[in-house]
């Protein structure tokens, strides 16, 4: 799927590109470079609608001088003369940050699992067979189920960064996914459920997604009528909570909003900020972690951080350019890169992000069997509907769920059609919480990869029938 | 099939990329192997984007980005390479070949074969010159005119930051098919937007505003950017000592933004037709059936120059017109693209759309905008509200089209009681089923037009524009 020599071709170019700052006399420069390949199918009305394949890539430059940067991408190397003189003007328009200088080569620890060669050794039939295992399934779980959308898809993307500092690292790393999207329509009902997962290394059980799939679209059929708008616990699947959790969290945790004040834990460090029983960490050097590796976007070695210690928030994230920035400022006495640098591919120079993040809970975690008998009366949500719509800055939230199943005396008594789900998921952190020993969901979103479990949350959530 | 050739639309042409020569080859190379039809479309974008935070530069990117995407169908199934390597697309025409004939072994006898419609097999180039030409408008214009907004938004002790950015591109593209459509156009956008944060002890609210449209520097020009910014501010501290908003069903007022995200959630997606062809839309089978309250018109015009998402030719080279979607209340026609309009026997409206040139085309919205009705203003369409919502400003908005259900969030909002506007909320959610709620638009104001530029996603972004006028829906539900 990937030419063997396809970190040292991108080394060299990238290395090229360095050279064209050199000779244009720029004081520092990084060059990040990424080639990416991969195979993919659409399902579509329950079958392969379309298999494509294809690659692509290209190289970001960034320059420092005297605390200004400049940035500029290009797909060709040979343009690389153009794109310095373009990042140069436009380092010489930016604020100067005292102190900032690109990160200076450090060791960093290898991650693994970051590669599987299963998945370079793929090809477009193999995955094509993985489709047919998919409707296979889906057919054989409930004649009524048909797989309306969805897809799978393998990937292997090259990167490197090569900077004026000395780092020069690439390394390839490999993805494959599944997402599928299964509804039973019958007697004027339509259910539905969307699932997928995703991991660097190859996905044994395509069917356990499959499998989920149908369990709610089977599992919401059975209607009953919406009540009150009522305060109450819910439990929320490791699936629906991630979506909402990953708008919401990643984005508080950011140095620069904890210290500009826009982070709802703003002026709360060392204090208890969630459920004394819980913690939340950060990881960038977790073993196949779909946003870890050994350097973080910017070549700065990745770490493992606390962020938040039994309830008690205690770190922080930060790149390079905001911890500097944030001091010069004043707006806190010191700060520097936690190696959470990261970008969305080489048109984007690097800002603050979260890697692996994961929230676990000291406290005895439960069977989504025991959460459900624990809450008593409440509801289970398994997804939610405009999850992007909650508010990064305040943590409240107001969203949409058609996964849902009512529970009273500790038993599931049947679905709603609709509700409307509301609260802050900041002061539901805080409240009464219960974390599931399921399964977590996995997956990664655009603010990282979140690594929650079932979540039983007893306080501050708001639940309006349809 | 009919043939016919135009002339070039303006005498401005960025040249082309794709070697004519070698593409023909490619593309009867294709035909030889047995492929029904082959395509390959390049697309160039030329980009600008910057921010700026609390005043202050923080990026300003050029891009220069180039992808190009060869589909080929072959046994009634498709086979797609992308590529950022313009020069290797001509080497995958044998091995997209044969990954159409793979999927279309798997097909069952029962499964539709995928067919195109015919259309016109044009050969110009058609470029939509801006005013001010993108290219031409340097750094400095651009923060001039993100600090025009910036130094409005933040004159008060509880902004505790300012964010703006701006995005302006060319986009330049060539088509090249198999039938001998060989088309090139090219159009820009641009956009400007801001994000006010404001903070009272522990409660930190934002608010968010946004301008834009296709064309250049004079899109921006156009709005005064001082109010935009002294806007983004009020509403932020307003939002401060807003409570929380009720939960129920209740009347809701929408204003334009809403009203627009409303329509393009609600009424847009359902009428896709890759998504009624995948079984997934609660709109299927009901051509011609009425879903909607007498008074709604709904109309997805890609040739509404200056909306954010217009374009000139549509991403297989049909060209785009107006879609009425729904009339008076009655649907009357589908979004689609060839595959979809040969599958229902419809005429091509030229709703095929990609993200860029490594994605493959799927039909999608345009401008989404609903026609305005009769009321003359907001205090005529609250007038007999007892109680309840009036909410502005979209913060998004999402939709699943096989049952029918949507929500969209409002980023302020009203309480309304005795036909008067009375105190601030916040956090208004709104959610509903598509076949009923349609239903229960009971009020229109008269003055409809597109809203703030917007961004929707189904597996590939692409900008869209929608509006229409102040809203009135009988019962939804809130919060």
């Amino acid at each position: 799927m990937i030419p063997d020599d396809a970190v040292e071709r991108l080394l060299e170019s990238a290395q090229a590109i360095g050279n064209a700052c050199d000779k244009a006399n720029v004081q520092q420069w990084e060059v990040y470079a990424t080639q990416g390949y991969g195979h993919s199918l659409e399902i579509e009305a329950g079958r392969i609608s379309m298999a494509s394949g294809g690659g692509e890539g290209g190289f970001g430059i960034r320059v420092v001088e005297d605390g200004r940067y400049g940035y500029a991408h290009l797909v060709d190397p040979s343009s690389a003369s153009r794109a310095v003189e373009q990042a140069l003007n436009i380092a010489k328009r930016s604020p100067s940050i005292e102190g900032f200088e690109l990160p200076a080569d450090n060791p960093a620890n290898k991650v693994g699992g970051m590669k599987d060669k299963a998945i370079l050794d793929m090809g477009p039939e193999d995955l094509l067979e993985q489709g047919d295992q998919v409707l296979t399934r889906v057919a054989e779980l409930d004649p009524r189920a048909i797989a309306v959308g969805g897809g799978i898809g393998v990937g292997a993307g090259a990167g490197a960064i090569v900077t004026s500092s000395g780092i020069q690292e690439g390394g390839i790393h490999t993805s494959h996914g599944l997402g599928i999207h299964v509804s039973i329509d019958e007697d004027d009902q339509l259910t539905s459920s969307y699932e997928g997962e995703s991991s660097r290394s190859i996905l044994k059980d395509l069917t356990s997604s499959v499998d989920k799939a149908v369990h709610w679209s089977q599992a919401t059929r059975e209607k009953i009528p919406g009540g009150e708008t009522e305060d109450c616990p819910i439990l929320m699947t490791s699936d629906g909570f991630s979506r909402l959790f990953s708008v919401v969290v990643p984005a508080a945790i950011k140095g620069e909003r904890l210290a500009r004040g826009e982070s709802f834990w703003s002026g709360r460090m060392n204090q208890n900020v969630i459920a004394d029983h819980l913690s939340l960490v950060d990881d960038g050097l977790m073993e196949g972690g779909m946003a870890s590796g050994s350097r973080d976007d910017e070549g700065v070695p990745s770490r493992t951080q606390t962020l938040v210690e039994s309830g008690r928030l205690t770190g922080e994230l930060w790149s390079t350019r905001d911890a500097a920035k944030l001091v010069a400022e004043g707006k806190v006495s010191s700060a520097q890169s936690t190696g959470s640098a990261s970008r969305g591919g080489h048109t984007s120079p690097p800002i603050c992000g979260c890697s692996d993040l994961t929230l676990s809970s000291s406290a005895n975690t439960m069977s989504r069997e025991r959460l459900i008998e624990e809450m008593d009366d409440g509801y289970v949500i398994h997804s939610v509907m405009g999850a992007h719509t909650a508010n990064p800055t305040s943590g409240d939230f107001s969203v949409t769920t058609s996964t849902i199943l009512r529970v009273e005396g500790g038993q599931v008594i049947g679905s709603l059609s609709q509700a409307g789900l509301s609260g802050n998921m900041a002061k539901a952190l805080a409240g009464r919480v219960v974390l599931g020993d399921s399964h977590k969901r996995k997956g990664s979103y655009s603010t990282g990869s979140m690594h929650v479990p079932d979540i039983l949350l007893m306080d501050g959530l708001r639940i309006n029938p349809a | 099939m009919v043939v016919a050739t135009r002339q070039t639309d303006s005498s401005i042409s960025s040249g082309r990329m794709l070697d004519e020569d070698k593409i023909t080859k490619a593309l009867n190379f294709a035909s030889s192997l047995g492929a029904e039809y082959a395509e390959i479309r390049l697309v160039s974008e030329t980009t600008n984007t910057a921010s700026l935070k609390d005043g202050k530069l923080e990026r300003a990117i050029p891009g220069q980005e180039v992808g190009v995407t060869m589909r080929i169908l072959a046994d009634g199934a498709w086979g797609v390479h992308s590529t950022s390597d313009i020069s290797s697309i001509v080497q995958q025409v044998e091995s997209t070949f044969r990954l159409a004939k793979a999927v279309a072994a798997r097909r069952s006898p029962s499964q539709t074969a995928v067919g195109l419609a015919e259309v016109p097999i044009i050969q110009d180039e058609i470029h939509w010159k801006s005013a001010k030409d993108t290219r031409d408008t340097d750094l400095d214009k651009r923060i001039e005119l993100m600090l025009a907004i910036d130094n409005e938004a933040k004159d008060d002790s509880r902004i505790v930051s300012t964010a703006t950015g701006w995005s302006d591109e060319h986009i330049h593209t060539e088509l090249m098919t198999s039938e001998g459509m060989n088309r090139v156009w090219s159009f820009q956008r641009s956009l400007i937007n801001g994000m006010v944060t404001a903070r009272d002890g522990d409660d930190v609210v934002s608010y968010r505003m946004r301008h834009g449209g296709e064309g250049g520097l004079e899109v921006i020009e156009s709005c005064d950017l001082g109010e935009m910014g002294r806007n983004a501010k009020v509403s932020a501290l307003r939002l401060l000592s807003a409570e929380r908003a009720p939960s129920g069903k209740m009347p809701l007022v929408a204003d334009r933004d809403l009203t627009g995200v409303y329509i393009h959630e609600a009424l847009g997606h359902p009428c896709e037709a890759d998504l009624v062809a995948a079984g997934d839309s609660c709109l299927e089978g009901r051509l011609g059936q009425t879903i909607g309250s007498e008074i709604c018109t709904v109309v997805d015009d890609p040739t509404l120059r200056g909306g954010y998402g217009c374009y000139p030719i549509d991403d297989e080279g049909v060209d785009p017109r107006p879609k009425n979607l729904i009339v008076n209340g009655v649907l009357t026609e589908y979004l689609n693209h060839r595959e979809t309009a040969q599958r229902y026997d419809l005429e091509p409206n030229g709703g095929a759309r990609a993200q860029d040139g490594l994605h493959h085309p799927l039909v999608r919205m345009s401008n989404t905008i609903i026609q305005g009705g009769t009321h003359q203003d907001l205090d005529e369409l609250i007038e007999d509200i007892e109680y309840g919502i009036y909410a502005c400003g979209s913060r998004g908005g999402q939709v699943d089209t096989g049952r029918g259900s949507f929500q969209f969030a409002a980023q302020e909002a009203w309480i309304i009681e005795n036909g008067s506007l009375s105190r601030p909320v916040k956090d208004v959610s709104v959610s509903g089923m598509t076949l009923q709620i349609l239903k229960d638009v009971d009020g229109l104001t008269r003055d409809a037009h597109l809203a703030a530029p917007g961004f929707c996603g189904k597996g590939q972004t692409v900008p869209v524009g929608d509006g229409g006028p102040l809203m009135r829906i009988r019962e939804a539900l809130v919060g």
